[in-house]
């Protein structure tokens, strides 16, 4: 039964779709696409530039990645720590980056801090990137934190465990299980904003397409493509956490 | 010497008090001093400054003025202090409060490890005479949500046991459970007070009090109202409030 909805929403569909682009006198031309993910000559293979702009986006995805978890998880400690000082920090960051547009946070360290600090094209997109997910990550792990119960704290305290320790040992591990669902989230943002890297002129998966378009005109062909690896990074992601979440058995 | 000091008081607890952000005063000038191996069980009605009592003995409550020394240590603003005493202090909750990500094993062996730096060997052999103690280490292994309410509230006790405390605190530890539980419970907290552990008990479970407390403090509005030995309490409790209050939970 289900079967049956699911073909049919996918014909009308498909039908919409064909319907649109007669309308647009388009000339679809999806057999020139494969050229620009993988070519063979001789007998041997070599990646198209889509393939070498996934290779660009993945990395600068995964350094970001990681780096956005730990300053998320800093901003956060930070947050709710008893130094004032921190506290302002955090808030200050936070309150910047959530409140102003990526595109031009990139900008700003592209242009005025990497001069500065000597940084390369690709540290720049790595840093203006989580920076920019991190301060989102930061409220998740907040959230998180305070929502576990205070007598687990309690417990731990008179247990005699150091702030560290009862970090460390009994508050993250729980926490981390519950906001693992929105962080998930989070991090697939992250795989979509890295297109904007584009614009300083580093060559990801977008930038590829762009200059493939220029060059060819196969407008929808790329994009479509485009987005549909985009969809295969974010959906892998999605099966990696869904995964993760069943063996440690997100409870609570 | 230090017990000389102390004239063999363990806990002296001076006039303090305890105001909470909401204007509510849950200890007024209350005072009281706990010999070694002395079994007081607090009661009184809620609200009455019990709970506050005992987290104030461990530094979970700030006291707003007085003074609390615990085996000679006073628990003042010095960290080093204040992590001193609560190694010394067991505490048990009403909620158990056990952490639902570890195991029993791992509940129980933490503090060891962490606080104590005991090696992986001499925990392990603790948490096993530990659990054994308190009938439960076939359970080692379980999550805390695969046990009833009572195995629970027994393996906190063996955790706050692990430290290896001077003095226990239970805040109600038997409220949560339900009645057929609550002898199991009870009846680990009697082995303990038999072998000498000095224990404070927020309880209304009065036959735990005949059979073990060696003194009754009732409370209201953060004092003390009445105390005396079990017996009194039985028998002829002094004042009107006692009275009415003792009336309520026999």
């Amino acid at each position: 039964m289900d079967v049956t909805k699911f073909v049919l929403v996918i014909a009308a569909l498909s039908w919409l779709m064909a319907r649109g682009t007669e309308r647009l006198g388009y000339n679809w031309q999806w057999y020139r696409i494969t050229q620009y993910i993988l070519s063979s000559a001789n007998g041997d293979f070599f990646a198209g530039p889509l393939l070498h702009g996934l290779i660009v986006t993945l990395r600068i995805t995964a350094m970001s990645l990681l780096l956005a978890f730990i300053f998320g998880l800093v901003t956060a400690l930070f947050r709710l720590s008893n130094s004032f000082l921190a506290r302002v920090l955090a808030r200050g960051y936070l309150e910047c980056i959530r409140n102003t547009p990526l595109l031009v946070q990139l900008f700003f360290i592209y242009f005025v801090l990497s001069p500065v600090f000597d940084m390369s094209r690709f540290a720049s997109a790595v840093l203006a990137l989580s920076l920019f997910e991190g301060a989102y990550a930061s409220e998740i792990f907040r959230s998180g934190i305070v929502s576990l119960q205070r007598g687990q704290w309690e417990a731990a305290y008179s247990l005699g465990l150091s702030t560290f320790h009862n970090y460390r040992y009994i508050i993250l591990p729980q926490a981390i299980r519950r906001v693992l669902p929105p962080l998930t989230n989070q991090a697939i943002s992250l795989v979509k904003d890295s297109a904007l890297v584009s614009t300083i002129a580093i060559y990801d998966l977008t930038m590829q397409g762009r200059a493939i378009i220029a060059e060819t005109y196969l407008t929808f062909e790329i994009w479509f493509t485009i987005a549909a690896i985009y969809l295969l990074i974010t959906v892998s992601l999605s099966v990696v956490v869904n995964t993760m979440e069943k063996r440690i058995g997100v409870t609570t | 010497m230090q017990e000389e000091v102390l004239g063999g008081h363990i806990i002296i607890v001076n006039k303090i008090t305890k105001t909470f952000p909401n204007g509510v005063r849950a200890l007024h000038d209350f005072s009281t001093k706990i010999r070694r191996s002395e079994v007081v069980v607090v009661i009184g009605p809620s609200g009455s400054g019990k709970s506050t009592l005992l987290r104030c003995l461990n530094g979970l409550e700030e006291i707003d003025s007085g003074s609390i020394v615990i085996d000679g240590i006073p628990l003042d603003d010095n960290k080093n202090n204040r992590s001193a005493i609560r190694k010394e202090v067991g505490m048990v909750f009403q909620s158990f409060n056990l952490f639902p990500h570890m195991t029993v094993f791992e509940n129980v062996t933490l503090a060891q490890r962490l606080v104590r730096k005991k090696s992986k060997q001499e925990s392990m052999d603790t948490t096993m005479d530990l659990l054994r103690k308190v009938g439960i280490s076939e359970k080692a292994d379980s999550y805390p949500s695969q046990l009833s309410g009572g195995q629970q509230q027994r393996v906190a006790i063996a955790r706050a046991l692990a430290l290896m405390p001077k003095v226990m605190l239970f805040d109600e530890v038997t409220s949560a459970l339900d009645p057929e539980m609550i002898n199991e419970v009870l009846e680990v907290m009697k082995t303990l007070a038999r072998e000498g552990m000095t224990m404070v008990v927020v309880t209304h479970e009065m036959g735990f009090a005949r059979e073990v407390s060696d003194r009754v403090i009732f409370m209201e509005q953060g004092r003390i109202v009445e105390e005396g030995t079990v017996q009194h309490f039985f028998t002829d409790p002094k004042e009107a409030r006692t009275k009415r209050f003792l009336s309520q939970i026999l």
